[in-house]
């Protein structure tokens, strides 16, 4: 049985809006919350994937250390966003970016190994998690293109 | 086609009997705003010309340099300046511009203007506005934040999605919380952040996906480099915000400003005198045409 | 001589002999009389005292990259068909002074004296009266004009000519615009073994002619230059099929189309079209200064779309490739220039195709680009 408490915070999401009472029974059922932190680290690059994150409230950063330039922080989640989001893919087996709370706020975590498992055993619910997952990396990916066109470049600098 | 497109009227500061003759304007003030981008205020030397001068937000006007040219600037100040100075937010870059980097207050500039046309800002009142900019595409969207600020009543949602590089890179933060009070949301990011930087990390267009916006009755404004142009109509009309309602301002390499010397085609627009700023309506058909 | 009263639409006979009283009529009115000259083995337009200094005899082979002189059949003066140079550079000069400013307190003017020049034209075509009307309508519009054109304009005498002998690369019947004369022109010869029949196009050519006195032609001979002219007609080899311009040209699918890719091949981004063509516009400013900094001057030079600095903006040529520019050309010569202006860029002169090194025949081009996108 989930924390209703749970079942509410989710609800709030659009997406989970659009779910059938059982499919967010489901998901609810494996999904914790936690408030998290201005400059709290929820997870480090290199650690071992074991959620995935939803910012219910506040901003998380993704970050990855690059020597001599210190922590680059290349995407922050705003609300609503997914993070995380690679330990539901077969083959990643560890964060390729640390994350680290921006703004006091609350994250809902879903545990990634039985998130798998749901959507193994319940294949509709699988397809439409794997679905929402395709968007959130589409544009993850469009903002990852933009920025390595680097449009704000001066163009003299590129060419020096 | 071109009856879409609102006709900009005839410029107040430049000779008309004389081709491409400027009128002259001296250096009141400069105001550094990041590195290697400065304001320019700007007043005409002739009181006849200050006192006819008067250009709508989105307008620019030709600075002209002797011995080096002339360059397209946007207008950035506020249209109904008290003092009525006209400022040029202007980023060193080609050889006009880099040696007007080195002048000093009370020089003198030519100035031929105003040119193009401008933010339907009166078409677009009562809607949700939404302005899209990047780098040095917020100084020609300044006018309108002005504009905005005067009639505040008569827009509805107004919300500022601005992008740059970095932190240090963001252009007039200390109008920021004056705009904010305003009620205009503002939705700031930069591309690349470090541990300082508690705002937002990532890209003008993707900030669309984080709205509600009500597509039935927004409109979008957008100016900055034309690859950032292009992913926020992406997102816009992913969003089903008519083309006719999106506004694009453009940059080419203006010479004449009046339509003449051919350089700044598009298609059939001549973007100094048919733009800068148009519906992307009238743009749809050439905007993925490369090197056109 | 019968004493007969001269109007607009009056053709009447001026022997080859008083032509010259004319040319003295024109100077004493203040006119400058520009012709057609040769000039190493070309035909140039520059400043003509008589007939004797035109051309006598000559015509013109013509074919894309092809421009040779030959000596033809008859005596005649204008049985040539021009070469690069147009009457543009009268009205729209290839460099010309804007101003100068010197450094005092600020910036000042240095006034300085230019008279217009008042030109009389000898010898314009169908297809360069064509091209003077479409470059009218760029340079003299309602919200904007450019004085130095209009002023040249507004004084200038118009003598048109009708063509009997087209070229090879000529197609001025699909343009609308020749061989025979159309549009406004003050007088309007053809040419005949011994006489000029002149047509009164204005009043202004009408006074001009009315000092002296003239024999109206007579019926036989009106019906040599109407069979001449139809035979001019039939001689037209080249032609443009107009009926889907400028659509086919706008058309994203066309803009996209390989073809572009195969004439960028062989075009030399050379410039030479836009340098010879008649209703070219495209101007840029230059800038110059003296030693000490303490005077500046603008001056303005015809520009080319060809040009890879035409297009820059700050970081870059928006149009980088030989690809981009061809397609700017023709697609705005034949096709947004339309919308601009209310008639295409074209008067079907054939200098872009004559005087273009690659002999790239830009009528063939426009067929290709037909063929491609609607196969």
């Amino acid at each position: 049985m989930a924390n209703p408490e749970v079942i509410t915070e989710l609800k709030k999401i659009p997406w989970f809006g659009t779910l059938s009472p059982e499919h967010l029974e489901k998901l609810a059922e494996i999904t914790t919350l936690r408030p998290v932190k201005a400059g709290e680290t929820l997870f480090k690059e290199g650690d071992k994937q074991d959620y995935v994150y939803i910012v219910l409230e506040g901003r998380v950063a993704l970050e990855i250390f690059v020597p001599h330039r210190g922590k680059v922080r290349i995407y922050t989640c705003e609300q609503h966003d997914v993070f995380g989001w690679s330990s539901v893919t077969p083959l990643v087996r560890q964060r390729t970016a640390g994350a680290t709370a921006v703004l006091n706020g609350k994250v809902a975590c879903m545990d990634a190994e039985k998130l798998r498992q749901v959507c193994d055993q319940d294949r509709d619910l699988g397809y439409l998690v794997m679905r929402r997952l395709a968007n959130v990396v589409a544009s993850r990916l469009m903002v990852t293109r933009l920025q390595l066109i680097d449009m704000f470049a001066n163009p003299e600098e590129k060419n020096a | 086609m071109t009856s879409l497109l609102p006709q900009s009227a005839p410029p107040t500061a430049g000779h008309p009997g004389r081709l491409i003759q400027p009128d002259w304007a001296e250096i009141v003030r400069i105001t550094p705003e990041t590195e290697g981008i400065s304001t320019f205020w700007l007043r005409f030397i002739d009181p006849q010309v200050r006192e006819r001068y008067h250009f709508q937000p989105g307008q620019f006007n030709m600075l002209y340099l002797p011995g080096y040219g002339e360059s397209a600037i946007s207008m950035s100040s506020d249209p109904e300046d008290e003092e009525r100075l006209v400022g040029h937010t202007i980023r060193f870059v080609g050889t006009v511009t880099k040696n007007i980097g080195r002048l000093k207050v009370g020089d003198v500039l030519g100035v031929r203007g105003p040119f193009g046309t401008s933010w339907p800002m009166k078409q677009i009142e009562g809607r949700d506005l939404v302005l899209a900019c990047g780098g040095i595409g917020l100084p020609p969207l300044r006018p309108a934040i002005y504009h905005i600020i005067r009639n505040r009543e008569k827009y509805g949602k107004v919300t500022l999605l601005y992008g740059a590089r970095t932190p240090k890179d963001l252009m007039y933060p200390d109008e920021h919380e004056e705009w904010k009070r305003h009620d205009i949301q503002m939705e700031i990011s930069v591309d690349r952040g470090d541990e300082n930087w508690d705002g937002r990390v990532g890209v003008v267009p993707m900030w669309f996906y984080n709205f509600r916006i009500d597509p039935r009755n927004t409109a979008v404004l957008t100016c900055g480099p034309e690859i950032m142009i292009r992913f926020v109509i992406y997102e816009g009309l992913a969003r089903r915000i008519p083309a006719e309602r999106i506004f694009v301002s453009l940059e080419r390499n203006m010479k004449c400003g009046q339509g003449s010397c051919g350089h700044c085609q598009i298609g059939p627009y001549f973007i100094c005198k048919d733009g800068p700023v148009f519906p992307f309506s009238v743009l749809q058909r050439y905007v993925n045409v490369e090197e056109y | 001589m019968l004493d007969i009263t001269i109007s607009r639409g009056t053709t009447v006979a001026l022997p080859k002999a008083e032509f010259d009283l004319l040319l003295a009529d024109l100077r004493e009115n203040g006119y400058q009389t520009v012709g057609p000259r040769q000039q190493d083995e070309s035909i140039v337009y520059s400043d003509v005292q008589s007939l004797a200094d035109l051309p006598r005899g000559v015509q013109t082979e013509q074919q894309p990259g092809h421009f040779r002189l030959v000596q033809g059949a008859s005596n005649n003066y204008f049985d040539f068909i021009p070469a690069a140079d147009s009457w543009k550079k009268f009205l729209f000069p290839p460099r010309v002074e804007l101003f100068t400013v010197r450094k005092g307190q600020g910036w000042e003017y240095v006034e300085t004296e230019t008279d217009t020049p008042r030109y009389a034209l000898i010898g314009v075509r169908g297809c360069e009266l064509a091209a003077i009307e479409i470059q009218d309508k760029i340079f003299i519009r309602p919200d904007f004009y450019d004085p130095t054109y209009r002023l040249r304009r507004e004084g200038l005498f118009i003598i048109a000519v009708n063509c009997l002998h087209p070229a090879g690369t000529c197609f001025c019947t699909s343009m609308g615009s020749g061989p025979k004369v159309e549009g406004s022109y003050d007088l309007c010869l053809t040419e005949l073994d011994d006489i000029f029949l002149v047509e009164i196009g204005s009043e202004l050519g009408r006074s001009l002619l009315s000092k002296r006195k003239y024999d109206l032609p007579s019926a036989f001979v009106q019906n040599i230059a109407n069979q001449k002219l139809a035979r001019a007609v039939q001689e037209m080899s080249r032609s443009l099929d107009t009926s889907d311009l400028p659509g086919l040209l706008t058309e994203p699918e066309t803009l996209e189309a390989a073809r572009w890719d195969d004439v960028a091949k062989r075009c030399l981004s050379c410039g030479n079209c836009t340098q010879v063509c008649p209703t070219c516009f495209c101007w840029d400013a230059t800038d110059s200064v003296n030693l000490t900094a303490t005077q500046a001057s603008r001056t303005r030079v015809w520009d080319s779309c060809f040009n890879p600095a035409y297009s820059y903006v700050f970081g870059g040529n928006t149009r980088p490739t030989i690809r981009a520019r061809y397609r700017q050309w023709l697609t705005h010569k034949f096709g947004a220039w339309k919308e601009q202006f209310g008639m295409l860029g074209c008067t079907g002169c054939g200098r872009c195709l004559t005087w273009c090194p690659a002999k790239i025949d830009h009528l063939a081009e426009i067929a290709a680009l037909r063929a491609e996108v609607n196969p």
